[in-house]
């Protein structure tokens, strides 16, 4: 069984041999998150990424709620209009507010990214966290499961489950996206796990008698929140990339909801006459996604316990 | 990345990809780009056009195609009995005459002399008899055997069981014959006025007994198949090409001006339009996609023809039981609205269910007081009032392709103003299909669907709404309608049956009609033909095209 | 070594097995009647007779059998929508067509990514590092299918210069090539820059430098190889991501490949063929992820030793 990561994602996240492991002792958590924070927030890029992700999330759940549009209502006559004042990102081909409706499927797009996201975190952790801790046979019995889930292809799996439930809405997209994602996340909880196992600490602990769910709640976890918030934020891009191109084939949310993904599918027809029904729920998504790949790069680098000092 | 640019870099991500993409685009005066112009009239030395097939066509066997690309292209490459005239008769094709018997149940077709194969065999009638009966064999399980239903013992035969029955004796009895060598009898259950023209159809084409026997389902394959028409098939790239070759062989070559039309196959709508934009497709006639019609109805390669076909929702009336509220949901449909906005191809308002263009239009159409083309909100709510215990939350289904999406979200802001609350489930077709049964699924509430004709009579769009009909998913069954029905089956005479036909639609769509179907409009078709074919490329009403009339001038 | 490739090609039976089991019994799950492709009703009779002749109705340890079956006497079975192809038609017609496109992608990513970061690196704290990141960042980020729209838009219409579509000469091969590439070519470029970031720190590159070795050997032996050490690390999951990208740039572009085939497939309920796709998939998964650890072994000498 493989030790070494062998997904790029693994590979800022995992212990090199040598380096100090972090510390497995009972986190006195003011000093470990205030550190991380000050640390965070000295990587200017990192801020910038963290506060335009922060304000897209405001608009998506605030604005729909304050906007005087309602994302969904049909009015032919004012079809396909270009940016204005009262309209700043013009109407679709049904004479939807744009920019209310980006906010609506704002919301989707994230509220599946993150759920998809925390569902691979779960599944992750619970897999993972059992395997490593338990370790022997059965760690080598599910490691090698999850080696043949590595195999399972993972968009034909999303179609397949699709199929399956036989709709398409938030859920059962979450559901989708995350059944064939959890593999990284739970080789990596694995891998912290086994390392912090043989920890002093834990050991002491161990020894004087502390229950296992003692130990995982008091000394593994708290360790792996760390990795685990990094986790969140590679994982979200593919997630929400993931929700774009199942929505582009067609498999999205249903009408008249609408996720960016969709949106972006039902834009692709008037691309001719009217581009930006396109073009706008696209750069949301590059947004996001960009956004969440720089917070993922300075929350490495805040929480890395390699650079962390000792 | 870890400066202070970083922000300034995000805001010219932001802004250039922004500028970038929305700068493009909005092509509104320009026309397609292409690679010939018309002058009219002068036939150009090469005789070669690209059309884009659309999807690619489960199978090229006459027995079990069922879609319109396989129609089309079978239609050209074999050679049927009859075909239709301008005015949708039946001529004589392949079959040099055709003779219907004093009491209507028996036709018998005279083969002409010159028919053969492309491997040198003569087609005769045992080819046609033998053919005919494949497709109704029940190993074959051919979606279209239930066009022979109208001859003696098809169905019989299509329903034997092998476990039960004596198939081989069934198959004996199916009513055709053939007679000898170039006549071919056929016995019908009724006599069917439209049967000749039903012959058009590609489900009654001939099969060469000698391929299928040597390669089995493989027999389609470019290099095995053998037919009889004025094209051959000359290669087939799955979901990539069907190209088709000029047979110099056909009785008729003299008379055919292409040499060769090669064929894509892009099911996808914009990359079409863009293949056709480019130079690269000469004949795009498989659907445009909706959003792109307003700008491409300016283009001059634009060509429009009416269609026989319907687009309706179905109502399930076990569930809105009060014909009121589906009298009032009928009234409350914007039709025109929705056609000047989102089908945009000039399709004409439904106010029946068989469209105009079949025969007999102006006796049976009922002009429906309950589908006024502009939709009479007023009434509706008036009616909608009246209703006892009204069907508040429904359901919609569709089916995902493009442009249903669009007009259920019309339909679906027009109920609202009911206070109807319609929920709209959009699936896949397969899965569609599965959910309309039969037996009609008790969650659906409205259904989308769209009939187009097989052949050029009202029954085969009438007949839908028996009680037994398997296309039937409203729960609808009236014993009267189902009478008048039967009683057209056996009435000769055009306009006596035309009548009964409007008898029918009255029971439906009339003052006192009972709704079980909300048609929407009755379809055309919108194709982009490049100038120098726009001429001879015809469609007819069946969606069907003759590519032996086809000319490529300067 | 020769025992590690040995071991980990004999772990992937078992896994190729799990893997056929999930697939089929995730196939079973989905309802739906293959043989009805139209709005028209299929007649029983001839339901009935379908589902006999393609053992639709058996038990499913009966189905399960003959597929295990099939699978390793390479006979996928029938099309039970396309009549007359069988999924081994359709595999050998259209999979080496999505192979290709994924491969020149990756070629592209490679040739394009590999150079963009080394000089990056190189360049490090200069204009053309920020350039280079930029760019690099944008278009992993931009969702393939505006890039492929935009491109043919641009490129192909109006321009002229290549087809719209299809997949035939080069000129057609050129553009979903470089779409689909291009978010792995991001990808590869900021790895690249990264490791050779932190190699061009390591205390062995500061010393050879100061000791006076040329520069070019310096960076040429150790560093570059180093820095590909992510790349190959990157490239089983990026499989992944050329295959899901592959989907929607092959319906974009109208190449007839396995991608736009899948989804048909699927939703034309034609069991058989999804069945056949699906392990060809995994097949391939395995296979791509088995180069990879191999590689990596060779590569970093102190992996092999810590494997369990």
């Amino acid at each position: 069984m493989a030790t070494t990561p062998t997904d790029i994602r693994e590979e800022g996240l995992a212990v090199e041999p040598g380096a100090a492991p972090s510390s497995g002792a009972p986190i006195r958590q003011s000093n470990l998150w205030k550190d991380a924070w000050r640390r965070y927030v000295r990587n200017k890029g990192a801020v910038v990424a963290g506060t335009v992700f922060v304000l897209v999330v405001l608009y998506c759940v605030f604005w729909p709620i304050i906007s005087p549009y309602d994302a969904n209502e049909v009015n032919f006559a004012e079809a396909k209009q270009d940016p204005s004042l009262a309209h700043p990102f013009g109407t679709d081909k049904f004479g939807r507010d744009l920019f209310t409706r980006t906010a609506e499927g704002g919301r989707v797009s994230i509220l599946i990214g993150f759920g998809a996201t925390l569902a691979i975190l779960l599944i992750g952790v619970v897999y993972g966290s059992i395997s490593g801790f338990v370790g022997g046979r059965l760690d080598n019995g599910m490691m090698r499961f999850l080696d043949a889930l590595y195999g399972l292809p993972y968009l034909p799996f999303a179609i397949i489950t699709l199929a399956i439930i036989g709709r398409t809405d938030k859920w059962t997209m979450m559901i989708a996206l995350s059944i064939a994602s959890w593999f990284t996340t739970a080789r990596i909880v694995r891998g912290q796990v086994i390392t912090l196992k043989e920890n002093d600490y834990v050991r002491a602990a161990k020894a004087v008698g502390a229950r296992w769910y003692r130990i995982l709640s008091r000394h593994l976890l708290p360790n792996t929140l760390g990795v685990l918030i990094i986790a969140i934020f590679l994982e979200l891009p593919a997630v929400i990339l993931g929700e774009a191109f199942l929505s582009f084939i067609g498999l999205g949310i249903s009408p008249p909801d609408a996720s960016w993904g969709a949106m972006a599918q039902e834009g692709r027809t008037t691309y001719r006459t009217h581009p930006i029904e396109i073009v706008v729920p696209s750069v949301a998504i590059a947004t996001l996604v960009l956004c969440a790949n720089f917070i993922a790069d300075g929350l490495r680098d805040a929480l890395d316990p390699r650079t962390r000092e000792s | 990345m870890r400066t202070k640019s970083i922000w300034l870099w995000l805001a010219l991500l932001m802004s250039s990809v922004a500028l970038v993409a929305a700068g493009c685009g909005g092509d509104d005066e320009e026309g397609t780009s292409g690679t010939t112009t018309t002058e009219g009239g002068a036939e150009a030395a090469e005789q070669v056009i690209t059309v884009n097939w659309g999807t690619e066509p489960p199978s090229l066997d006459p027995g079990l195609a069922s879609d319109v690309t396989s129609a089309n292209i079978l239609l050209n490459i074999m050679d049927p009995l009859v075909k239709l005239d301008e005015d949708l008769n039946a001529v004589p094709n392949a079959a040099e005459s055709f003779e219907t018997s004093e009491d209507g149940k028996t036709v018998t077709f005279t083969l002409r002399d010159d028919l053969k194969w492309t491997n040198g065999d003569p087609v005769t009638a045992e080819d046609f008899e033998y053919s005919w009966k494949r497709t109704v064999s029940p190993e074959l399980g051919a979606d279209y055997a239930y066009q022979f239903y109208g001859i003696v013992g098809a169905q019989d035969y299509n329903s034997c069981d092998p476990k039960k029955d004596d198939c081989a004796a069934l198959r004996d009895k199916m009513g055709v014959n053939a007679v000898d060598d170039k006549t071919l009898e056929v016995k019908l259950t009724t006599p069917q006025p439209w049967f000749l023209q039903q012959v058009a159809h590609h489900s009654f084409l001939a099969v060469n007994k000698k391929a299928i026997d040597q390669f089995g389902d493989k027999w389609t394959e470019p290099a095995n198949i053998i037919t009889n028409g004025p094209f051959k098939l000359e290669s087939w790239q799955h979901n990539s090409r069907i190209d088709l070759v000029k047979d110099p062989n056909w009785r008729d070559a003299g008379s055919v001006k292409l040499t060769r039309v090669n064929g894509r196959m892009i099911s996808d709508g914009i990359t079409a339009v863009q293949a056709f934009e480019a130079g690269e497709v000469d004949v795009l006639y498989q659907g445009l996609p909706p959003d792109e019609i307003s700008r491409l109805k300016e283009t001059p390669e634009y060509e429009q023809y009416p269609a026989l076909g319907t687009y309706y929702y179905g109502v399930n009336v076990k569930n809105i039981t009060d014909v009121k509220q589906r009298r009032a949901m009928a009234l409350a449909i914007p039709r025109q609205s929705i056609i000047d906005n989102i089908a945009q191809q000039d399709q004409l308002p439904a106010t029946g269910f068989t469209p105009k263009g079949m025969p007999g239009f102006d006796a049976i159409n009922p002009d429906s007081p309950w589908l006024p083309g502009e939709g009479d909100m007023e009434q509706a709510k008036q009616l909608m009032s009246e209703v006892a215990s009204p069907k508040k939350n429904i359901t919609l289904y569709i089916n995902d392709s493009p442009g249903h999406r669009e007009i259920a979200v019309a339909v679906q802001a027009a109920w609202k103003e009911l206070g109807i609350s319609s929920t709209i489930k959009q699936q896949e077709f397969q899965q569609y299909l599965e959910f309309l049964g039969p037996p009609p699924n008790k969650d659906v509430d409205i259904y989308r669907l769209g009939w187009i004709g097989d052949f050029v009579d009202a029954i085969n769009f009438l007949e839908l709404w028996t009680c037994d009909s398997g296309n039937n998913s409203t729960n609808y069954c009236n014993e009267d309608f189902d009478a008048l029905i039967e009683k057209a089956r056996s009435t000769e005479d055009n306009d006596a049956r035309y009548d009964i036909y409007g008898q029918a639609e009255d029971i439906l769509f009339g003052e006192n009609g009972d709704m079980p179907v909300l048609p929407i409009y009755f379809y055309t078709y919108g194709d982009l033909e490049r100038e120098s074919v726009k001429e001879s490329f015809e469609v007819n009403l069946l969606n069907q095209t003759d590519l032996t009339k086809v000319v490529v001038t300067e | 070594m020769l025992k590690f490739i040995v071991r980990r090609i004999f772990w992937t039976i078992p896994v190729l097995l799990v893997v056929i089991f999930l697939t089929f019994m995730m196939m079973r799950q989905i309802g739906g009647n293959p043989f009805r492709h139209s709005e028209r009703a299929v007649p029983e009779a001839v339901q009935r007779n379908l589902e006999a002749k393609f053992h639709v109705n058996d038990p499913w340890w009966k189905q399960y059998a003959y597929y295990v079956k099939g699978v390793f006497t390479l006979d996928f079975g029938p099309s039970l929508v396309l009549r007359g192809q069988t999924v081994n038609d359709i595999i050998k017609e259209h999979f080496p067509k999505s192979i290709e496109l994924g491969l020149y992608a990756f070629l592209f990513a490679i040739v394009v990514g590999v150079p963009l970061g080394v000089i990056a690196a190189l360049k490090h704290n200069t204009a053309v590092d920020y350039g280079a990141m930029f760019f690099s960042n944008v278009f992993h980020a931009i969702p393939s299918f505006l890039v492929a729209t935009l491109m043919i838009y641009w490129i192909a219409l109006k321009l002229g210069a290549v087809p719209t579509s299809g997949w035939a000469t080069w000129e057609h091969k050129l553009l979903p090539s470089i779409a689909l590439g291009f978010a792995p070519m991001a990808l590869f470029a900021r790895l690249v820059r990264g490791t050779m970031l932190e190699t061009l720190q390591q205390d062995y590159v500061r010393t050879a430098r100061a000791k006076g070795l040329r520069y070019r050997r310096v960076v040429g032996l150790h560093v570059l190889r180093n820095s590909l050490i992510p790349v190959i690390t990157a490239a089983g999951p990026l499989l992944g991501f050329i295959i899901t990208g592959s989907f929607v740039i092959e319906l974009i572009f109208n190449i007839p490949g396995i991608g736009q085939y899948y989804v048909t497939a699927v939703n034309a309920r034609d069991y058989s063929v999804v069945m056949g796709l699906t392990v060809l998939l995994s097949v391939l998964i395995i296979f791509a992820n088995l180069v990879v650890d191999i590689l990596y072994g060779i590569l970093d000498p102190r992996t092999r030793d810590a494997r369990t």
